[in-house]
């Protein structure tokens, strides 16, 4: 493990990612006990301020502080993220690894099924979903996941359909084990690795998407300070200060790269060829 | 070879090459001192894991970035190649030293022709035109006996054969002249009967040209037909070199010892000759037939016919209890094939009779067959779970077969009975070499103590130092659960009968 780590560090993409993943994840965990501000108190009379010592960086447009409600929302947006992709992974992971294991004419049918899915875009498809289920948190979360799955499946398949050649799984088909225990127990352990690589570069993905439904209106819902939802408020009066703006789309794009850096670096470290 | 006056042709002198390791430093050579004059063929041979390819590609200036040199020096025809700078190697390699590798489908290009990879080696070295290239090109194939040159030409990799894919190596590796060639097991991915032939090549055109040449092999019985002297490698180290009659004459390492009583002989039998007669043999296999591939959709649909691959055809034969069957046959022969067949892996055509039941499809096969018929596969990295300790391998048939109480007294014991400490239930296969590995697997098949099991090769990807002792492993066991054994390589050494599989 601590092998592992160091092979990860050596790597700038993975030294950087998990440098920014620690601060993201900081933030996650004591970001509402560091926030100075109540990040929901309005105050009429410090609008649209820059930064200042009193406020780090600035007001919004309610004289709310910038600084308070990112440190409170990345919970909001991060967590929700992290946890959709997951959602999202294990479903793919599931049906790829079964399609693989079945084979034949039920692998041909999860797959075109899956390409049929994967060929609506997925902004559209976790439109489509939130607008079925109603815009809500938590439809949010699942329109995100379900939007996930069929890239996931397919990923999972084709790695899948390599460790369903070896010979270990061939001995546990002689002997006569369940399907279950095959794909759970035999297969899946085997086919985690590159998994866990796409599922980190997917994580940026799922903050970018959920900022985008936020921002049309169908995530979070105001006041809650989900970044995306903050970027979405702060178009009409971007003309007054810039920062209510900038701050949000920064913080959403260095959780953005963040995630995506070290999912450049594990899938060095996690190839041991290179 | 010390009465040539005249410097070899490939000398290393005292070099060493060390990996580095995200978990240290590890040593692959050790001061290799190695020469070879002109005309001369030196046999190097050592176990997998030994250095034998890191020094063939030391010598072609091919290392990995964490590889360091600290010490020693590479002389062709007395320049140090340490020394040359990229460019000066590059115009060296394929032109004054060039390689022969194991697996010809590897090694050549499959979107380009033969053709085309035989004259771009002509025309980047022997500065031919592409039309001369292309000419002389089909001159060196007919040279290496193949028989339609100018046809072999255009064809593709996946067009030709794995013989005529390593003639095709072998014309380019022969194809400037070179100085030295380098052969990494040119014939172990090939067929004993191919092989062969590509040995007789190697000679001839070894003995035309007057080449130097390395042959590198695990195969000590292999070497000693071509090589004049040999050197046996260890750890990266040379053990031992000479000439071939007095190293196996008079081996002076225990090593060597080893390795040449691991060379197989057909007269030296392990058990006795007496054929097993009774009137219910165990198994009996009548026509059965395997087809690989299944039809396409759209083939059911407008009722085309369509060709399948035939694995087996028609195969017929029996086996008695306690009797030990081998299956011998050139790869693609469909010995695997059947084994999978009869193990449920494959689709079959006909009957498998067993213990008095008939099984038609493998839906007859139920619980009590999976239990008395058990398969130990070829590789043994391959048939073990990478991401489960071996304790967990080794339950799983006794929660499947048998009382799942006391898994861990019983999966010790089973290691025990193989010869393992029992302490490795707790390690994952890799942590394990790769004899240990395959006496887990043995382990693992004779758990349920069944009443058939087949061996699929079980110790070709084994060395030959540890081939010996998981034969002898298994026939104690054979001896002590009295399953017959069926599909085996060794062979001659092993079985009573052995019919011989073509498809």
């Amino acid at each position: 493990m601590t092998d592992f780590i160091k092979r990860l560090l050596r790597t700038p993409q993975g030294a950087i990612g998990m440098v920014l993943v620690l601060l993201v994840l900081l933030v996650v965990l004591f970001g509402p006990m560091l926030a100075p501000h109540d990040p929901e108190a309005l105050s009429p009379l410090t609008r649209y301020k820059g930064p200042s010592l009193a406020f780090w960086l600035g007001t919004d447009q309610y004289g709310r502080d910038i600084f308070s409600r990112l440190l409170i929302g990345a919970r909001a947006t991060v967590v929700m993220a992290v946890l959709a992709t997951i959602a999202g992974t294990l479903i793919g992971a599931l049906i790829g690894t079964a399609s693989a294991f079945l084979g034949g004419r039920a692998d041909e049918l999860i797959m075109r099924t899956i390409d049929a899915v994967m060929s609506i875009p997925s902004l559209l498809f976790a439109l489509l979903v939130v607008n079925l289920l109603g815009s809500s948190t938590i439809n949010a979360l699942i329109a995100v996941a379900i939007a996930f799955a069929p890239g996931m499946a397919r990923i999972t398949r084709s790695v899948a359909l390599s460790v369903r050649k070896q010979d270990y799984v061939n001995a546990a088909i002689a002997r006569g084990e369940s399907s279950g225990y095959i794909i759970f127990r035999e297969m899946l352990p085997n086919v985690i690795a590159p998994i866990i690589v796409e599922m980190t570069i997917r994580v940026s993905f799922a903050v970018m998407l959920f900022a985008t439904l936020s921002f049309l209106g169908l995530g979070a819902q105001p006041p809650a300070a989900e970044w995306g939802l903050m970027v979405s408020e702060a178009r009409r009066y971007m003309h007054l200060s810039a920062g209510i703006l900038i701050w949000p789309s920064t913080a959403i794009a260095i959780v953005a790269v963040g995630f995506n850096l070290l999912g450049d670096g594990l899938r060095d470290a996690l190839n041991p060829r290179t | 070879m010390t009465t040539t006056p005249d410097t070899p042709v490939l000398a290393i002198e005292n070099y060493s090459l060390d990996y580095h390791t995200a978990s240290g430093v590890f040593h692959a050579l050790k001061n290799i001192d190695l020469a070879i004059h002109r005309g001369e063929i030196l046999g190097l041979v050592g176990e997998s894991g030994s250095g034998k390819t890191s020094l063939a590609w030391s010598i072609m200036r091919y290392l990995p970035k964490n590889a360091r040199e600290p010490g020693g020096r590479i002389l062709l025809s007395g320049e140090n190649l340490l020394q040359k700078t990229d460019a000066e190697i590059e115009a060296f390699r394929g032109r004054r030293i060039s390689m022969v590798f194991q697996d010809p489908s590897t090694s050549l290009n499959p979107t380009l022709s033969l053709g085309t990879q035989l004259a771009e080696v002509l025309v980047r070295h022997r500065g031919l035109t592409r039309q001369q290239a292309w000419k002389e090109g089909e001159a060196m194939l007919a040279h290496v006996g193949l028989k339609t040159p100018a046809a072999m030409m255009n064809r593709m990799p996946h067009e030709a054969s794995g013989g005529e894919k390593q003639r095709v190596v072998i014309a380019s590796a022969f194809a400037c002249n070179p100085e030295c060639i380098i052969f990494d097991e040119p014939t172990t991915a090939l067929d004993v009967i191919t092989a062969r032939q590509i040995l007789d090549l190697f000679v001839e055109l070894q003995a035309e040209t007057g080449v130097a040449s390395l042959y590198i092999s695990h195969d000590l019985a292999l070497v000693s037909r071509t090589a004049s002297r040999v050197a046996v490698i260890r750890r990266g180290d040379i053990v031992e070199q000479g000439a071939v009659r007095s190293i196996f004459a008079n081996p002076q390492q225990d090593y060597t010892r080893e390795l040449i009583a691991a060379v197989p002989d057909p007269s030296h039998r392990l058990v006795g000759d007496a054929l097993a007669t009774t009137d219910q043999p165990l198994v009996r296999v009548e026509n059965v037939s395997v087809h690989y591939g299944r039809k396409p959709f759209l083939a059911a649909l407008t009722g085309r016919k369509t060709e399948r691959v035939a694995g087996n055809n028609a195969v017929s034969l029996s086996v008695n209890p306690g009797e030990i069957l081998g299956i011998v046959g050139e790869s693609g022969s469909g010995k695997s094939t059947l084994a999978k067949a009869m193990t449920g892996l494959n689709r079959f055509e006909g009957q498998i009779w067993f213990d008095g039941r008939e099984i038609r499809n493998l839906g007859d096969m139920d619980n009590a067959y999976r239990k008395d018929v058990q398969i130990i596969f070829q590789h043994p990295d391959a048939s073990l779970n990478p991401r489960q300790k071996i304790g967990e391998i080794l339950s799983r048939p006794l929660k499947l077969f048998g009382d799942a109480s006391n898994l861990d007294q019983k999966v010790g014991d089973m290691l025990e009975q193989v010869r393992l400490p029992r302490t490795h239930a707790q390690r994952y296969p890799h942590q394990l070499s790769g004899g240990e590995k395959q006496r887990v697997a043995i382990a693992r098949a004779f758990a349920s103590k069944p009443k058939l099991v087949i061996c699929d090769e079980i110790t070709s990807a084994l060395d030959v130092s540890v081939q010996a002792s998981i034969v002898q492993l298994l026939l104690e066991l054979q001896k002590a659960v009295a399953p017959p054994t069926c599909s085996s390589p060794t062979t001659s050494t092993l079985s009573a009968r052995s019919p011989t599989g073509s498809p």
